[in-house]
């Protein structure tokens, strides 16, 4: 102890004169900082209320409400995240997690009220100043992602590959790409509305990530009983609207959904699904087309224990799925694994018989409870330009059929395919598959209505239709096809401009100064397909009402005007595959509901 | 260290050999082998420093994890001896005698998780929870969740939806 | 004839007499022989840290018998962390410590990344030792003079607290929160630093070198508080490790133990910076550590503003965060507090939430055990002098 140690604490007086450090007015002088973690802002107008943010909060802060204004649509619920003050602590997880990036917190941090009632609001939906303040949290820059907006890349053939034959290009997932796939979900369930089967599908992608595969096939049978031609082909419809994709890719639901199939062998799915054993009901119902939707509604009814026959035109099953879409894509053995399952819960089918030609609809009247026809689109439409009428113009479906029937058909030198959708896709990979294999090298052009963004077509067809050699010029009306000695020489195009009027008619607008020719010795036209409803009688005809459109009318149930008439499938809805299971689906409980007299109407015709 | 686990496998029945990383290892001893381990370390091999003591609930096998976490201030190391006691009222063999903060490790697993250790000091006192008269709620068992539903009161008026069942009952209620 | 009142007032402790030994070694407290008060000092009261309190049974003014009382401020974090997603324990494990939360944040991270086997990428890692060493400096700018305060000597601590507050300004900036920065998560750190970060905490750093000139004059060469630190609190040097005692108290009792040098983690082999020993294990020494370490913290910062990386990655890619799977594990983890090792025992049954996380922090031996035997036959005006000497944090022993 020194002298020193009794004066030195005296120092603290040298700051007696200093100006106060303290902050007068916080409320106006201290703003937090840019980065403040303060109140929740949100951009209800990009939020799609997947309800993430929900699923992060370690507080249960968070609600998920309706919200007046906001429709529930596809892709968005319609809700909106509610957070209570009561449990929040801004730790902001809730802001990194947002799929759409549209919840954000503000810099303010002084909020004083004598209600309490009032620490809990609707960011963006109830008016608070810091809406619209610029500065707070917002999701770091920077590799900074809780989950992956990649996408794992799907291995397909190279096109050297799979030039010259019809092996099926895309390989499917591995067990740990599926698991990293399967890992992005965020299991909002936005998709399940949007899918028209509505299938468990963040339940399925769960169980790929338990790796729990029988689990993952029960799902998909609950809604689908297609999964391996669907887990191909399906349009995916859900992908569209994955949350995922607002800022990323979306996750692979096809793809996965491929994965649990392929995983389950076919000799163990009556084990797996449970249907070893099926308990009869005695009824008996007819279904027409062995398409999607008719299989659909063979194998719900099946396992409802309705005795069900199909009757089928052609000498196998799969309508479309097998005689439209190339091997290529849909390879036939994975078509019979899912169809050969479905007519081993004993459902009975007829082949090589046309409804109104070999047997008609009152026969199956007689013999059956109720009949479900599901006949599909097979008459391809014709553009009915000049020159149509010639003998190497053809309809791609026919093409497309003959080629699954191992039928010779002819493939010219040069070909010109019309036509923007996944149908002309077809057509284009297949005749390339098979010029190439006639003549060693591939000329075909493909030519759409359509621009290159409005293609109806997936773009992966177009770009893999691109990689196999043929060009495809989307945005052109073909105007006639130039013959000469009974041979065709072409196809005169001018520039599409618009392709509906302002009241959303289909109605091309075409620039004529802006012409083209395309040259080829064959035609094919792919621009959609019409229905045949030959094996409809005179007498079924008048009872049976049409929409305006011209279409059959059906009610939620897919039950016509006449009771025991049930229709599904293309005719109705779609055109494609899932539309159709879904239809199958719930015409199967629709012809339960009148078959077991559970339905409301109940006269018969 | 590769030695001293070779004296400690040979002399101690150590198993379940995990290196987590350089100077940390986990294994697991049998029951009646953990005092007569930890005294030898202690003595012998430098261990003077207790990290922690704690239990884990594997509440599935019946049995809890007890682990000892000894480290050597001289080589940096760190040993975790693990070994496994019934859940049901199977006590473990108290260290009070040779760290002076053991009792109180030893205390907190009594009241959390019912482990009893006999004749350490005060071990049947209250350590963090006066007035507690449920089970001893670090067990698995014990559901917090439940617990605080039942004692506290939520805020009324709060609603949430899960997005996909909205969506059903608004988009395809009869689907 | 003597009256009992006069007696009792004219009561002098003689320890050769009171508390009698019984035959267990222990001393006999029969609180009605009128030799014995007991007192309560908490759990609210100035003189103690946090919400605890010391059941203090004294004769005269000097304490013959303490008990710690913990659990005012119990919260069950490890039971919470039995349903959260490993995410969800990060909001959460910070606040096993109030004053330095990031200690928490750090553990959780690097046990989980070591479990899961992840790299983080460097720039995150200088990140994180930036925030580490920010709180430390934050927490010794109000411990250092704080300790003072404990026998009245408050005005270092209100200067203290101005410049830590300056240091808070910095973390808000570079994480968006003053006390709960929620900055080091699994896999990396939630943002890079902003604009002209560099030069305002250098600013910052330098008005704390003389501010630590200041608390030299206002304190360290205090009559008073030098009267009050030295030889009061004495730990001998073989409590160390019976006890387990660490930081700045054991290195004060002459022990070179540091987490940063011992099981160097981050860059920390990377900076310059040596063992703050002191010898004589008091209170006095124990301040003087951490005053030492005080300039310690402010040299590193600078060395790590030094070398701080532009920019870079600040996360790690990881699984979906929310359900992200850790294998089947256990590890521990600590790291160097203001206080002492903090660590954390993790163990993972491969699921996605955790199935044990227990802390041990430098409190839970120091506020218990360490205190109960080191307040015998401490004068009560120095209770919380000793008590604050120890850095106890009772919510980093309740947890």
């Amino acid at each position: 102890m020194s002298i020193k140690d009794i004066l030195s604490p005296f120092s603290g007086w040298k700051k007696v004169f200093d100006e106060p450090v303290v902050v007068k007015d916080p409320v106006n002088d201290r703003p937090g900082a840019p980065r403040y973690r303060g109140f929740h802002r949100n951009d209800i107008a990009t939020c799609i209320g997947c309800g993430t943010c929900e699923t992060i909060c370690e507080n249960e802060a968070i609600d998920l409400v309706p919200v007046q204004g906001i429709e529930t649509r596809d892709g968005d619920s319609g809700l909106r995240p509610r957070v209570d003050y009561g449990r929040c602590c801004w730790c902001a997880l809730c802001v990194d997690v947002c799929t759409t990036g549209s919840l954000t917190l503000s810099n303010a941090y002084i909020w004083v009220d004598e209600d309490p009632g009032v620490y809990r609001f609707t960011p963006g939906v109830d008016d608070m100043p810091w809406q619209r303040e610029e500065k707070g949290w917002k999701k770091p820059e920077g590799n900074y992602e809780f989950y992956s907006l990649k996408r794992e890349p799907m291995e397909h053939l190279r096109p050297e590959e799979r030039n010259d034959s019809f092996a099926e290009m895309v390989r499917g997932f591995s067990k740990e790409q599926a698991m990293r796939e399967a890992d992005r979900c965020v299991e909002c369930g936005i998709c399940v509305a949007t899918c028209p089967a509505h299938m468990g599908i963040p339940e399925y992608i769960r169980a790929v990530r338990d790796d729990d595969m029988e689990r993952g096939l029960k799902i998909l049978y609950d809604t689908n009983p297609l999964p391996e031609i669907c887990g191909r082909i399906c349009t995916h419809k859900c992908e569209t609207v994955c949350s995922i994709g607002h800022r990323g890719e979306p996750v692979s639901i096809r793809w996965l959904k491929r994965y649990i199939a392929d995983q389950n062998p076919s000799e163990k799915y009556k084990q797996i699904l449970e249907t070893g054993v099926l308990d009869k009901n005695g009824k008996k119902v007819a279904i027409i087309g062995s398409g999607p939707a008719g299989l659909s509604a063979a194998h719900y009814l099946s396992l409802m224990g309705y005795e069900c026959t199909i009757y089928e035109k052609l000498p196998k099953t799969g309508g479309m799925m097998r005689f439209g879409i190339p091997e290529y894509r849909l390879p036939y053995d994975q078509i019979d694994k899912d169809i050969d399952y479905i007519l081993s819960l004993g459902v009975h089918i007829i082949y090589n018989t046309t409804v109104g030609k070999d047997i008609t609809l009152d026969q199956l009247k007689r013999d059956y409870d109720a009949v479900f026809a599901a006949t599909g689109l097979h008459q391809g439409r014709s553009t009915r330009i000049e020159g149509t009428d010639h003998r190497h113009v053809y309809q791609a479906t026919d093409l497309l059929r003959k080629v699954t029937l191992g039928e010779e058909i002819h493939v010219g030198r040069r070909i010109v395919v019309i036509g923007g959708g996944n149908v002309a896709m077809d057509i284009t990979r297949t005749l390339a598959r098979l010029q190439r294999l006639k003549y060693g090298e591939v000329r075909i052009i493909t030519t759409s209505l359509e621009t290159e963004d409005a293609m109806p077509a997936d773009s992966e067809e177009v770009v893999g239709s691109r990689e196999e050699g043929a060009t495809v010029i989307p945005g052109w009306a073909p105007r006639k096809i130039d013959i000469a000695e009974d041979e065709i020489k072409g196809l005169h195009v001018v520039q599409c401009l618009s392709l509906f009027d302002e009241k959303g008619a289909f109605n091309p607008q075409c620039n004529f100064d802006n012409h083209r020719f395309f040259e080829g010795d064959m035609i094919v036209e792919s621009i959609g397909q019409g229905m045949d409803l030959v094996y409809l009688t005179e007498g079924i005809k008048e009872h049976l009402e049409m929409t305006p459109r011209g279409r059959i009318r059906v009610d939620d149930y897919f039950q016509s005007s006449i009771p025991w008439l049930f229709f599904g499938g293309d005719i109705i809805q779609g055109p494609d595959v899932i539309h159709g299971i879904a239809n199958g689906h719930k015409a199967a409980r629709g012809i339960d509901r009148f078959l077991s007299g559970t339905a409301d109407k109940q006269q018969t015709t | 260290m590769e030695q001293l686990l070779d004296r400690i496998i040979a002399g101690f029945e150590a198993a379940d050999i995990e290196k987590r990383k350089d100077g940390q290892v986990f294994f697991t001893v049998p029951k009646p082998k953990v005092l007569p381990l930890i005294n030898h370390l202690k003595m012998f091999e430098g261990f003077r420093n207790l990290i922690l003591m704690t239990a884990v609930d594997w509440i599935e096998d019946n049995q809890f994890q007890i682990t000892y976490l000894l480290n050597n201030p001289d080589t940096k190391t760190d040993l975790g001896i693990r070994t496994f006691i019934g859940r049901d009222g199977e006590g473990m063999d108290s260290i009070h005698e040779l760290w002076g903060h053991a009792a109180t490790f030893q205390r907190e697993m009594k009241e959390m998780f019912g482990i009893g250790f006999p004749g350490s000091p005060r071990v049947d006192e209250p350590f963090l929870l006066e007035g507690w008269d449920d089970i001893p709620p670090m067990r698995r068992e014990f559901d917090t969740k439940k617990y605080s539903e039942e004692t506290y009161f939520p805020r009324p008026g709060r609603e949430t939806h899960d997005p996909a069942t909205y969506m059903k009952q608004k988009l395809y209620p009869n689907d | 004839m003597i009256d009992p009142v006069q007696k009792i007032f004219r009561f002098q402790p003689d320890r050769s007499l009171y508390p009698e030994t019984g035959a267990d070694g222990k001393p006999v407290i029969r609180l009605d022989s009128g030799k014995f008060i007991k007192v309560w000092q908490g759990p609210n009261h100035p003189g103690v840290t946090g919400n605890m309190s010391l059941e203090l049974t004294i004769s005269g003014d000097e304490v013959v018998e303490s008990k710690t009382h913990v659990g005012y401020l119990h919260r069950g974090f490890e039971k919470l962390f039995e349903r959260r997603r490993y995410i969800q324990c990060f909001p959460t494990c910070i606040r096993m410590c109030v004053p330095e939360p990031d200690t928490n944040e750090y553990n959780l991270a690097r046990g989980t990344e070591e479990l899961a086997g992840i790299e983080v990428p460097e720039t995150a890692n200088w990140l994180r030792m930036l925030a580490l060493e920010m709180a430390r400096l934050q927490v010794l700018l109000r411990m250092v003079p704080g300790q003072a305060a404990t026998m009245g000597l408050g005005l270092g601590a209100q200067w203290g607290m101005y410049f830590r507050e300056l240091i808070l300004d910095r973390f808000e900036e570079l994480t968006g929160g003053r006390i709960y920065h929620m900055y080091i998560l699994p896999g990396g750190v939630r943002g890079m630093m902003p604009d002209g970060f560099r030069e305002r905490l250098g600013e910052n750093l330098k008005k704390i070198d003389g501010f630590i000139k200041d608390i030299d004059k206002l304190i360290f060469h205090n009559a008073v508080f030098r009267k009050r630190t030295i030889g009061i609190g004495h730990i001998p040097a073989d409590w160390v490790d019976h006890y387990g005692i660490t930081g700045p108290v054991a290195r004060a009792a002459g022990f070179k133990r540091d987490v940063r040098k011992d099981y160097p983690y981050l860059y920390y082999h990377q900076i310059n910076f040596d063992y703050n020993i002191e010898h004589d294990s008091d209170v006095f020494a124990r301040f003087l550590v951490r005053r030492k370490d005080l300039e310690t913290t402010v040299d590193i910062l600078r060395q790590i503003m030094a070398k701080m990386p532009e920019k870079g990655i600040i996360r790690a890619e990881t699984p979906n965060v929310l359900h992200w799977r850790i294998p089947k594990g256990e590890t521990y983890v600590r790291c160097e507090s203001s206080r002492g090792e903090y660590g954390f025992y993790m163990v993972s049954d491969g699921s996605m939430y955790p199935r044990r996380i227990n802390l041990r922090g430098p409190s839970y031996t120091h506020a218990v055990s360490v205190l109960e035997r080191l307040l015998v036959n401490a004068n009560i005006s120095d209770i919380s002098s000793i008590m604050v000497s120890l850095a106890t944090c009772p919510p980093e022993i309740e947890r």
